[in-house]
């Protein structure tokens, strides 16, 4: 079997600080599209923080959960799509060819975690802004749906290099741009099909479960709980 | 042969006319006249689509991470010699944090990240301008860069020469390393000259509280990564507190790095902030008791024979009553005035005492009221008697190093306190001042309305500014000298927290120059030698990198290297890593058996402005996560990136609690009217259950009249209206001292990000 690319999120060390959403911004080309817009709900963040409140006040408690494309194995969105613009890869991920995508939005109805975004119009960047766009990412045109890769273009160049060298890819060698980015290390990027790789190993953690798992989506996304303290631990 | 030359002109004329063609197609497509452009010689060993990656160093906080600069190889619009032209030059695409960098190791923040955007900001300043209209009108005129040299030089020289009266005033930001040593030098090369820092989050209290206790004069480098215990006062560590990437990676390892041993964190704040919603215990206490709450936890440890009260040294003694064990902070004597629980003291005393290393923390609101020098010195103690002052797993100074001799002879002040008092000086008499240059920092905007700082410099004689944004305070400038941005200039930086090692980051330009902008550190060294004397003397440098090329010539006569065999070696090293680091050595907190000259501190209750009956609320304006103090708000990802806690984009709010609410009669998202006895505001409401009942919490960073197309006019600006009172003792402004009163105006709206409060705007329509 190919590689087959998940992701390892640690709620236990994830802060809410959304490096991760302002770097996926940043690799990935995504416009922003300003007050009017985003009041109606049409802003693109590939990656989002949900914080969930618990409790009333004083017993407060906040939790973060960053929420990307869970590159579901059997993904509800890629079925639906008439023009196959939605597919799965031979990597496992639930890839998105722009230039067949004809704007049904159909896969965005169908993904039950909000993780797919609509263009509604040409994006735009204030001139000289658009200098700062990635050359290794295509920008997407109104009409399209746009969506988490798992930073492809990143994965690739490291896919071509390797063949390259004539070896493999080495684990650890692929960040994508929120995994690079994360001041607390709590997003590991690897290969699920290489039971060694640290991605493997630490989805295999007790803390691990999957979001919304019971659709019967397969996520290849794990997340490992945030834990409470216990004092004897450390005895 | 004219079939021949018939033939020729006819290819010639198709090509000119494909080439007129083609290009008006380039020009249909995407709407700019690029074919008039000439084109400037391309930079060399540019390979398209092949990145390299360049060291920097982020400015867009004091925190000084290390950057990896993606470079790649594009075509733009840029200024040589007054003329725009086309330039196939390498350009910034991505900034990533160094790996080798020993502050964030590789890591980066939402708002570095976000740095990229003021190099390729639409509305940076691209020339040198004049200023057309009346002072504040915005009206500016471009010049040439000999001109505005000219202008600058005649009122220089005449206040060099002794020929004017008035004195010079340079007003910066917090700056560091030859950057600093040159503005320094360059203030204090004139006659009764005044050299003013000013950053509204300086940790000015918590600087002066560590020089008393620790005697360094430098926020704590905080080692959480083999902390077991975290008690933390308000510091909003994991967001933008000190060395927040530092921090953040120090925390991951606390939590989930060491195989059987998880690290606890407990955070006592009036509103939860970011990284309060982290702790595994968050209290709310009353603003201003943390100094009481810091005594109660040391009597606990204290009276329970944990910890005996010598073991704190100087940092102890500091703290009047400490030798008597604090029986006057016993938990059940402070219940009433920290809402914090008696028994919960006195568990997390006892926690703390039996997972060492136990690390105490305060900042932010915490660090800002009136007895906030008192708070921290307190904490202190508490470090100190936890046996983490100075220790791994506790909070530790670095040995920082100084660029230049510091022997500038000039009047230098720092903090809010210094602005204060230019302000009233110049609102006195504004001849005194004869001419105010203005580097990184906007107090128009950054300090209370009440203090007049805008008013004041109305009436400046000569206001020269080297911004490279039309802010609240550059717009009132005679004179604009733009300076590059930071990935196109040299850059040195000394970061006094977040590492124990010495830290000097050094880098080349990551990208040539986009506009007609100059590095203020070459205006000011071309100015000197102009004016010669002892100007030319003090600031013998031709250019800003050979100052720093000499900077570090004397850090390796000092330091030495094992890896390189001569200073030269030693210089080119550094560049290509992106700085020199020390070895793993923290400065000991305090010298052995030193005894602390400063006098020791005693409680004072909080003082906040205003009288409860009239204003019953305590304000609390806070550190946005994304826009920090204010000056991240022009750029466009920073504005679109949900708060961390509410979601909110493109807007401000305010938080109140939901019985408050309930009992004001105001409902979600209602515009609001907060008055203080300075000022009013106006903002739509959040109601959140993170936040006492008799708080309101309003985040900084909205509230811009004019900077940039982004920022301006958009939300209200909570320090506006704080009261003009200082945290005794420091200077510093007590920004979390005031009282407000709350009234519904109406409906109002705040943008969030996911469903909840979503506002559809009716008018919404889509190609």
């Amino acid at each position: 079997m190919g590689h087959q690319w998940g992701m390892v999120i640690d709620l236990d060390r994830c802060t809410g600080c959304e490096a991760c959403v302002v770097a996926c911004h940043a690799e990935n080309n995504i416009a922003t599209v300003g007050d009017k817009q985003a009041a109606g709900g049409r802003a693109k963040h590939w990656i989002r923080v949900e914080r969930y409140y618990e409790g009333d006040f004083p017993d407060v408690k906040v939790k973060f959960m960053p929420v990307l494309c869970q590159q579901c194995d059997a993904a509800p969105c890629e079925p639906v799509c008439p023009t196959f613009a939605s597919y799965h890869t031979d990597e496992g991920l639930n890839g998105q060819i722009y230039n067949r995508c004809i704007g049904t939005r159909y896969c965005a109805n169908a993904c039950p975690y909000n993780v797919r975004f609509f263009n509604f119009y040409n994006p735009a960047w204030d001139k000289p802004l658009d200098l700062q766009l990635n050359p290794d990412v295509s920008v997407r045109e109104v009409g399209v749906m746009e969506k988490c890769t798992f930073c492809l273009q990143r994965i690739k160049a490291a896919e071509i290099e390797a063949a390259a060298e004539k070896r493999d890819v080495k684990d650890g060698e692929i960040q994508p741009a929120c995994v690079q980015s994360c001041p607390t290390n709590a997003m590991v990027f690897g290969d699920l099909s290489d039971p060694h790789s640290r991605a493997s190993r630490m989805a295999a953690s007790s803390r691990g479960n999957k979001l919304m798992e019971e659709l019967g989506t397969r996520p290849k996304i794990t997340y490992l709980q945030r834990e409470s303290w216990n004092g004897d631990e450390n005895a | 042969m004219p079939p021949v030359e018939k033939n020729r002109m006819q290819r010639r004329d198709f090509l000119k006319i494909s080439a007129i063609t083609g290009a008006s197609a380039a020009l249909d497509a995407c709407g700019s006249p690029d074919h008039q452009l000439i084109r400037f010689i391309p930079e060399e060993d540019l390979i398209p689509g092949v990145a390299t990656w360049k060291p920097s160093v982020c400015t867009v906080c004091p925190a000084g991470c290390g950057l990896l600069v993606r470079v790649m190889e594009g075509d733009a619009e840029v200024v040589r010699n007054g003329q725009l032209g086309l330039m196939q030059m390498g350009l910034a695409k991505k900034l990533e944090g160094n790996p080798a960098h020993p502050i964030n190791q590789g890591k980066l923040c939402p708002r570095g990240q976000a740095g990229l955007q003021v190099t390729y900001h639409p509305d940076r300043i691209r020339t040198p301008l004049m200023r057309s209209g009346a002072r504040g009108s915005g009206e500016f005129k471009a010049i040439s860069w000999d001109e505005a040299m000219k202008r600058l030089m005649a009122q220089l020289s005449s206040l060099h020469s002794g020929n004017s009266h008035g004195r010079l005033v340079f007003l910066t930001s917090s700056l560091r390393g030859q950057r600093k040593n040159i503005a320094v030098t360059f203030t204090g090369a004139f006659k009764n000259s005044q050299y003013v820092e000013f950053a509204f989050f300086d940790e000015r209290v918590v600087r002066t509280a560590n020089a008393a206790s620790f005697r360094h004069d430098a926020p704590p480098t905080v080692d959480l990564s083999q902390a077991n215990y975290i008690i933390s006062f308000g510091a909003n560590f994991l967001g933008t507190w000190n060395s927040p990437v530092a921090q953040s990676l120090g925390y991951g390892q606390m939590r989930q790095g060491r195989p059987g041993t998880r690290g606890k964190f407990v955070q006592f704040e009036p509103r939860i902030s970011q990284t309060g919603a982290n702790a595994d215990e968050w209290f709310a206490c009353a603003p201003g008791a943390e100094g009481l709450l810091a005594l109660g936890i040391a009597h606990v440890l204290i009276a329970d024979k944990l910890r005996p009260a010598s073991s704190a040294g100087a940092a102890g003694e500091l703290v009047e009553g400490w030798s008597g064990g604090l029986a006057e902070y016993a938990p059940e004597k402070i219940e009433a005035q920290t809402g914090v629980k008696a028994e919960t003291i006195t568990r997390i005393a006892h926690e703390a005492a039996a997972h060492a290393p136990a690390v105490a923390l305060i900042g932010d609101a915490a660090a800002a009221h009136t007895n906030s020098l008192f708070n921290t010195v307190a904490t202190n103690a508490l470090n100190a008697l936890l046996g983490s002052a100075g220790k791994p797993g506790g909070i530790q100074f670095g040995s920082v190093w100084n660029s230049g001799s510091g022997k500038s002879g000039v009047q230098e002040s720092s903090g809010a306190a210094a602005v204060q008092a230019l302000a009233a000086q110049l609102e006195s008499d504004p001849s005194s001042v004869g001419a105010l240059l203005i580097y990184g920092a906007n107090p128009v905007f950054a300090t209370p309305a009440a203090w007049r700082v805008r008013q004041s410099l109305e009436k400046a004689p000569l206001i020269a500014s080297f911004g490279s944004f039309i802010d609240e305070t550059s717009i009132l400038a005679d004179l604009i000298l733009p300076d590059h941005s930071s990935l196109e200039s040299w850059i040195e930086d000394t970061p006094d927290s977040g590492s124990v090692r010495t830290v000097v980051s050094v880098a080349p330009p990551a990208m040539l120059p986009l506009h007609d902008t100059r590095p203020m550190p070459d205006v000011l060294l071309d100015l000197a030698h102009e004016l010669g004397g002892n100007l030319a003397t003090a600031l013998p440098w031709k250019t800003y990198d050979d100052a720093i090329q000499a900077d570090f010539a004397a850090l390796y006569k000092e330091k030495g290297s094992k890896d390189a065999k001569a200073a030269d070696d030693f210089w080119s090293n550094a560049q290509q890593q992106g700085g020199w680091w020390g070895p793993e050595e923290p400065a000991a907190a305090n010298e052995p058996g030193g005894k602390s000259t400063a006098v020791p501190v005693k409680y004072a209750p909080a003082q906040f402005d205003g009288n409860p009956g009239e204003f019953p609320f305590y304000f609390m304006p806070f550190p946005s996560q994304m826009l920090y103090d204010g000056s991240l708000a022009g750029l466009p990802w920073m504005q679109e990136a949900p708060d961390p806690m509410s979601t909110a984009m493109w807007g401000t709010w305010v938080e109140l609690n939901p019985s408050t609410a309930n009992k004001l009669g105001i409902k979600q998202a209602d515009l609001v009217e907060i008055t203080s006895q300075h000022g009013t505001l106006r903002a739509p409401t959040m109601i959140t259950p993170g936040i006492a009942p008799d708080v309101i919490a309003m985040p900084i960073g909205q509230g811009h009249e004019s900077f940039t197309r982004y920022a301006s006019n958009r939300g209200a600006n909570p320090i506006s209206i704080l009261a003009p009172i200082s945290v005794a003792g420091t200077g510093a402004l007590a920004w979390a001292a005031t009282r407000v009163k709350i009234s519904r105006v109406g409906e109002g709206s705040v943008i969030l990000f996911g469903a909840s409060l979503r506002e559809e705007s009716p008018d919404l329509k889509h190609r």
